[in-house]
């Protein structure tokens, strides 16, 4: 067993909300005039308090790269920024040993009118990397940000895209012995992130660094993760594999969700361009059955309000999820002009083509080909069930799908 | 529970008021140096004039002091030609007040900063008075060009033995600045609208030092009180460093120097202890 290097012990982290406290002079030497007696004040307060943390305790060991999943609110980033000594736990302690390097974010300081060169120096030394240091990976991270050539200009002339690769390649060269890594991937573009994700792995596997790491992105937990620990409302929930912790999770999140409609667009998930009148999935039962199984043909049905202040061309995507979070597909309509109003999209995924298991349906609107309007993520979901005729093996099936083309064996003639 | 391992750091909800961790600072001087090249590139990279700007700034508020204070007011100069008398205040006093200005807004102007990266907080105010620390010394300069100028012209000027103290009573303004800077930073992060009145606060306070007229003029019955402002002695022995016009007055050096260490240890002992505290409210 290696030894451990971040011990938490008991992390409570209490926040209080709203009223107390305004913010201005005035109205709290007001509301202090004007203060209610003690029982009275506590029992109001007590109605905005939350505990974004509650009794979390946890050993990391060296080496380790372990992940933390959750829904926002759950308190994933709240437990990082206290291991990053950002903000204070309410109770309890962590003790570590060792360098921590804290990536909350990319490019954190950068100045816009500074020279690519000054903002390395700038956001190197603010991630906690000395000159000397910076100066002798100097080269190193000029060629894998790729800005070579612009690495004498100021930041505020470069493209989004540069910015991001410049400020993750100074985050990839710090040489902590922990490091902390909080949804820093959700940013960039495909490519991007393939880049981030890589270096990770190198950091972790190869120069054996600890690494904790909270992302949404399923995918990354478990190719990066030897760990992965759930939180869910300021609570350890669960902890374990990746692959468990992340099926329980996503389990968790949504069992057999297979319809939600709203009336008015006000109320309904959406934004400026799109609002989700009604999302369900329509399954054809077979007779006899009323339970989805691998044969039973199903239909995603959406319909949603358009709105977008210039209408252009849309395309709807479907993907589809396992719950490890793997993508079992990911289809789109064909691009097509739409006015404003009320449009409907079906999709018919025949029988006989998934595999038994736990799915989920997200689907994405994209506009005029690039740009992505609205992201309905997890939508929809459900459970295939089994079935088998004619066999005795009852072991799990593998494979992501399990479509019945023929296969046919008959003698040679 | 595993507590006989040897662990390097400890993060629980106790912060001592004392305990500064000056050696961590310390490790961190790289980037307080960072701090002070990003301000000083950024603030006058994109200006036409530049850095002619730290010289332009107090040779203009000096013509308009003449102007306004010494030929329309009337006010004594002890017989200093204006822009000599003037200089050293001005000086001084955009001195203390950009060190006063940039330290207490700490909080807030960093707070996007402060929520993503962890340093030492102290870091940014101490980066602060550094790079007004420069802007200074430029200053200080262009004083002397001109000093040493009118003494060739003028043979009328003559430096005193003060002139050793002028490095003291400096570092004394900036930390006069830091200290105050750091115990109102932990208020205005909790209270934005405190603004207006402490930029009107300092702009009275400018009219208790001696910037535009001599510590002479002050009435009897004010002068304690007078020349318990730390900046007083500060720039009256600024002055006194090149035109030996007044006697150097020892006293109030020593209680400006006792006054100055009280709050800038009270402002470090507040700023640590709430630092990270501040974190939850900004």
């Amino acid at each position: 067993m290696s030894a451990v290097i971040i011990k938490a012990e008991h992390v409570s982290k209490h926040y209080r909300l709203g009223k107390l406290g305004s913010g201005r002079l005035r109205e709290d030497v007001v509301t202090w005039i004007k203060r209610k007696p003690v029982a009275d004040e506590i029992n109001n307060n007590s109605k905005q308090e939350i505990w974004a943390l509650r009794d979390v305790s946890f050993n990391v060991e060296q080496g380790e790269v372990l992940g933390f999943i959750g829904n926002n609110g759950a308190g994933k980033s709240t437990l990082l920024k206290i291991i990053s000594r950002i903000t204070l736990p309410t109770l309890g302690c962590v003790y570590g040993k060792g360098r921590i390097a804290s990536l909350l974010e990319i490019g954190t300081g950068f100045h816009i009118e500074l020279t690519g060169r000054e903002n390395i120096y700038l956001n190197g030394n603010i991630l906690g990397m000395n000159k000397k240091e910076i100066t002798s990976r100097l080269a190193e991270i000029i060629e894998f940000s790729g800005v070579e050539r612009f690495i004498d200009t100021p930041v505020k002339r470069y493209s989004s895209g540069m910015y991001m690769r410049l400020a993750f390649a100074v985050a990839a060269h710090l040489d902590p012995e922990i490091l902390i890594v909080d949804e820093v991937l959700a940013v960039g573009d495909a490519e991007f992130q393939r880049k981030c994700l890589g270096k990770m792995k190198e950091v972790s596997a190869q120069q054996g660094k600890t690494v904790l790491f909270v992302s949404h992105n399923m995918q990354a937990l478990k190719n990066l993760c030897n760990r992965c620990i759930a939180l869910d409302h300021g609570k350890i929930v669960d902890e374990g594999k990746p692959e468990n912790v992340i099926a329980n999770y996503l389990k968790g999140q949504q069992n057999n969700f297979t319809h939600q409609s709203y009336d008015a667009p006000e109320a309904a998930p959406g934004n400026n361009y799109i609002r989700i009148k009604k999302a369900e999935l329509v399954a054809d039962y077979l007779d006899g059955f009323d339970v989805i199984d691998i044969r039973t043909p199903l239909n995603i049905h959406v319909e949603f309000w358009y709105q977008d202040v210039e209408p252009g061309d849309l395309i709807v995507g479907i993907q589809l999820f396992n719950f490890a979070g793997d993508c079992i597909f990911d289809i789109c309509s064909e691009r097509k002009k739409f006015e404003n109003g009320l449009i409907e999209m079906n999709c018919h995924v025949p029988g006989n083509f998934l595999n038994d298991g736990s799915y989920y349906v997200s689907v994405s609107f994209v506009k005029n080909t690039t740009q992505r309007i609205f992201y309905f993520d997890a939508c929809l979901s459900f459970e295939v069930e089994d079935y088998r005729k004619d066999t005795a093996w009852f072991g799990k099936w593998i494979g992501y799908v399990r479509p019945s083309f023929p296969v046919i064996v008959k003698p040679k003639q | 529970m595993g507590n006989n391992v040897e662990w390097d750091w400890k993060i629980d909800h106790k912060i001592s008021l004392f305990n500064w961790n000056l050696k961590e600072i310390w490790q961190y001087k790289d980037l307080l140096m960072r701090f002070v090249r990003r301000d000083l590139i950024a603030n006058y990279q994109q200006t036409i004039l530049g850095p002619f700007w730290i010289l332009l700034q107090p040779i203009l508020t000096t013509i308009t002091y003449y102007i306004i204070f010494g030929r329309i007011a009337k006010i004594s100069t002890e017989g200093i030609p204006p822009l000599l008398f003037y200089l050293p205040g001005i000086i001084t006093w955009s001195y203390f007040s950009d060190c006063l200005n940039s330290t207490m807004y700490t909080f807030l102007q960093n707070s996007t900063l402060f929520s993503k990266a962890y340093f030492p907080r102290l870091i940014v105010p101490l980066s602060n008075v550094v790079s007004h620390t420069v802007r200074m010394l430029v200053q200080l300069t262009l004083f002397i060009v001109i000093y040493v100028v009118y003494v060739l012209i003028n043979h009328s000027a003559h430096i005193s033995p003060a002139i050793i103290l002028l490095p003291f009573v400096l570092v004394l303004t900036a930390a006069f600045a830091l200290g105050t800077g750091l115990l109102i930073s932990v208020i205005t992060a909790r209270y934005r609208d405190l603004d207006y009145a402490l930029q009107f606060i300092l702009r009275l306070f400018m009219f208790a030092t001696p910037v535009i007229y001599p510590a002479s003029i002050v009435p009897a019955q004010l002068k304690t009180l007078f020349w318990l402002n730390p900046l007083t002695p500060a720039i009256e022995t600024f002055r006194t460093a090149f035109f030996s016009t007044n006697n150097l007055e020892i006293q109030p050096l020593l209680i400006a120097t006792l006054l100055t260490i009280i709050i800038l240890i009270a402002g470090m002992a507040f700023f640590k202890k709430l630092e990270t505290k501040l974190m939850d409210i900004i």
